[in-house]
């Protein structure tokens, strides 16, 4: 059990408070999501239980958190440990043995446990680590990054759990796995599991309790089903319940519902609208299968493109085989797939960081074999995945003016000012971009990307780790950017953003495009979205389940039930 | 061409492989095998004592086999050329020197002499640290009675060494893409080129330092929570961690034959005389 009594925490120089006021009781063996916007107080939050506050950030702690009914205020971060394990979420970092045995068994070690290596063997063995304990960090997948770093916490034996975003960075079939594994923590082994998670549908399908932070404090801690009921208080403070919830309120508000019992998962979602709606006469439109057929000029070619990375063993792995692809004007281009499947190894060789092994790549009439870097980079902008790379300055105006100087474009500084304020950063244009919150640094990062009015612009996972209200604003962005650029790739794994941003969706697996159309043509078949790991947005699965007609946003989804569908009376 | 196809091929990338490689990527050869004292004595026969020999033919002696030894524990292409430039630029510029303050050819042979020296001694170093696994350097450190805190960061400097070589490359990248490079025609253009180059390398140091200091928050929270400060105060654990350590028949073979090659390289040339 976790209890918190009027704990505020702040700091000392400027007194502003962090933490205002938490209290609360979490009971044992609950899986806990903790949801608020970014900057509500949720990594604080959780760095208070196990002790990094105010052990280790200095500050001005009141009040009494008691675990297990002992308090912790005189404990260090090491005695807690067995108490509780963290899990961050730049967890590669967490990592601090070359050695992946080594690293996991590391906390035990320390304690002077003499059958260190055995234990965590088994704790490996429990997370399909064993076949690495003898491989190097570095060479480790991030998802298996992601294990040992959770296998580090387990060798302690912890009886709480607390995970910062977890699956941030992940495809839907790894997210699933990470969680699967939490749910097996918590069911089987009856630790108390606590996570930060924007997405609302593993909220729904894994945890049972949420708590909710806004402007550092604790709203409330309530049950799942009852906590996504609260759906216009959730959204102001920047969480978005599930797509289903979301459709039940939009019904409710046209005034279809007064039950207030909003569904959270899909079945409650069916059962729901057919208790309402009489789907089987509601007029069946025929899907729109076809593909847009007016393309524009093409912009990219590759043909025959091939492309593999050296490794450290000298062993050849080959990220895209053979790719023929035209990209056209008027596209924008979601590229999906799994982890690995190619995305960001493709994103690179268009900006020209990569070369093909073999096969040509023509970018607006141009073979890039012959081309200059700047040659291409003036024709195509490339976002980062993490934003951070980005900033090479030391305030954000100098960054996106630095293309522009460095091509000796003379009325740069007016470029610069436009940009500024078309994404919203005037007031933070002295910043350094590290130090910028999620939202703002994607905004800066895009900023950059576009400022040499490029005709392609390219992303890699622009809407990763943000919470959903800034998602919502990100996509906003982008369709406003994609009137000024001809073409653009988004490599993500957001299947919302790709239901409600793209025109044309692109497949890979295993460096192939295993599939290429519209949304239409992507969504409606299984087997290809089974095979790369994909899964679609609630509303489309929804939207599909009932009457095969696909809709890829909540309001479409409302309307054609409005216009369509039958209500039973 | 040769300037613009080695600065191509000597790009962060092979630089991070090639240094990975070496102290990762060798672990089994006859070298990485040793235990780390065996290597830290061999070390102090090959590394420190040459400094006070002064025949030639023992030197040379000296230097086939620490060039033999080199060959066996495949240190990599990057750190033989790293220390080819060293030896030659360091000896060449002393000749020119002597050439230039009145000095004569005579000045060859004593410079030959100390080339050779600083030849065997900087192998020797090369063969027993850099082609060590960091992990047995680190633990080796601290069985010899260095204080943990200071072995550990040699390993941990080898466990962030990927981090770094990555966080570096992508942002020379990031300049690479919005940088413009000054034309490289003609030797001018070379030359400007390559200052232009190096001038970025120095530049992405301050993205690369505050990226590190960030990452390293969670690092230094890490240590805290696995317990780090406190088992440095406890003679179980450290016993514990040196547990691993053994030295083995191949050891004692190693370090025999490399003595009597030693006292043998010692007493020819008193034979000969």
């Amino acid at each position: 059990m976790i209890e918190l009594r009027n704990v505020s925490f702040s700091y000392p120089d400027t007194g502003e408070k962090i933490l205002d006021n938490l209290s609360v009781i979490i009971p044992p063996g609950s899986f806990v999501a903790v949801v608020g916007d970014n900057g509500a107080g949720k990594s604080t939050f959780c760095k208070l239980l196990n002790g990094i506050i105010p052990n280790f950030l200095d500050g001005d702690l009141q009040g009494e958190i008691r675990i297990w009914d002992q308090a912790i205020s005189e404990k260090t971060p090491a005695e807690l440990a067995h108490t509780i394990g963290y899990v961050y979420q730049d967890f590669e970092n967490q990592l601090i043995r070359p050695r992946v045995l080594d690293d996991a068994s590391y906390g035990l070690l320390n304690e002077g446990e003499e059958r260190y290596e055995e234990i965590t063997m088994e704790i490996l063995r429990t997370l399909d680590l064993a076949h690495v304990s003898d491989e190097y960090v570095w060479q480790l997948s991030g998802g298996q990054k992601h294990l040992l770093a959770l296998a580090g916490v387990l060798v302690m034996s912890p009886k709480i759990i607390v995970l910062d975003e977890p699956i941030a960075q992940l495809d839907p079939t790894h997210a699933r796995k990470i969680y699967d594994n939490l749910a097996f923590l918590n069911q089987k082994l009856g630790k108390t599991i606590v996570v930060i998670e924007h997405n609302s549908e593993y909220i729904s399908r894994y945890c049972d309790q949420v708590l909710f932070m806004k402007n550092r404090q604790i709203e409330w801690l309530l049950p799942v089903k009852e906590a996504f009921q609260q759906v216009l208080q959730l959204i102001e403070g920047g969480v978005y319940p599930p797509q289903i919830t979301l459709l039940g309120h939009g019904l409710s508000e046209k005034g279809y519902d007064s039950s207030g019992d909003l569904p959270i998962s899909i079945d409650e979602g069916i059962g729901y609208i057919n208790r309402r709606f009489d789907m089987s006469r509601s007029r069946q439109i025929p899907s729109d299968l076809k593909r847009n057929q007016a393309k524009g000029k093409s912009i990219v070619e590759m043909k025959e493109v091939s492309l593999s990375y050296k490794k450290i063993d000298q062993g050849a792995y080959s990220a895209l085989n053979n790719l023929n692809l035209t990209l056209h004007a008027g596209e924008r281009i979601a590229l999906i797939g799994n982890n690995g499947a190619g995305k960001s190894s493709m994103l690179k060789m268009l900006i020209g960081l990569l070369k093909p092994d073999s096969g040509q790549i023509v970018l607006d009439g141009q073979n890039t074999k012959k081309m200059k870097m700047e040659r291409i980079s003036d024709k195509v902008g490339y976002v980062y995945q993490n934003p951070e790379n980005m900033f090479i300055e030391d305030s954000i105006e100098k960054d996106i003016a630095f293309s522009l100087k460095a091509r000796g474009i003379k009325n740069y500084k007016n470029i610069t000012e436009q940009l500024l304020q078309q994404f919203n950063l005037m007031d933070i244009r002295q910043r350094d971009g590290r130090l910028l919150s999620g939202g703002q640094m994607r905004r800066a990062s895009l900023a950059i990307g576009v400022s040499l009015n490029p005709k392609v612009l390219l992303l890699d996972e622009p809407t990763a780790s943000l919470d959903m209200a800034t998602r919502k604003r990100i996509t906003h962005t982008l369709k406003e950017v994609a009137d000024t650029v001809e073409t653009i790739v988004i490599a993500t794994h957001d299947m919302q953003l790709v239901a409600e941003w793209a025109n044309r969706v692109i497949v890979l697996h295993d460096g192939q495009v295993i599939g290429d159309g519209s949304r239409e043509e992507i969504f409606a078949d299984e087997k290809l979205l089974q095979r790369a790991g994909i899964v679609a947005p609630e509303i489309v699965q929804l939207s599909q389940r009932l009457n095969g007609r696909i809709c890829y946003s909540i309001q479409e989804f409302l309307d054609y039930l409005e216009k369509e569908a039958v209500l039973f009376v | 061409m040769f300037n613009q196809s080695f600065l191509e091929r000597m790009n962060i990338s092979t630089i991070r492989n090639q240094v990975l490689k070496n102290s990762y990527g060798n672990s089994d050869t006859l070298i990485a095998k040793m235990d780390p004292r065996t290597m830290f004595i061999w070390y102090f026969v090959f590394g420190i004592v040459p400094w006070f020999v002064s025949d030639t033919l023992m030197l040379m002696g000296l230097f086939i086999f620490v060039a033999a030894v080199t060959k066996i524990a495949k240190t990599v292409p990057l750190i033989l050329f790293i220390f080819v430039v060293g030896i030659f630029s360091q000896t060449g510029f002393l000749f020119m020197f002597t050439l230039l303050f009145g000095g004569s050819l005579s000045a060859v042979m004593p410079l030959l002499k100390l080339t050779l020296k600083i030849a065997v001694v900087s192998l020797a170093a090369i063969v027993a640290f850099a082609g060590m696994d960091p992990d047995k350097l680190s633990n080796g450190l601290m069985a010899i009675g260095l204080p943990e805190k200071f072995s550990f960061s040699v390993s941990y400097a080898y466990r962030i060494l990927p981090i770094l070589m990555e966080e570096y490359q992508s942002i020379l990248l990031s300049y690479k893409i919005r940088g413009v490079r000054p034309d490289s025609d003609g030797f001018k253009g070379k030359w400007r080129n390559l200052i232009y180059q190096i001038k970025i390398m120095i530049k992405a140091f301050y993205p690369l330092m505050l990226n590190m200091a960030k990452r390293s928050r969670t690092t230094v929270e890490a240590l805290e929570i696995k317990g780090f400060q406190r088992a440095l105060k406890n003679k179980k654990i450290r016993d514990m961690k040196m547990k691993k350590l053994s030295i083995q028949m191949q050891d004692i073979l190693f370090l025999t034959c490399s003595l009597l090659y030693f006292g043998m390289c010692l007493a020819v040339p008193q034979l000969l005389y």
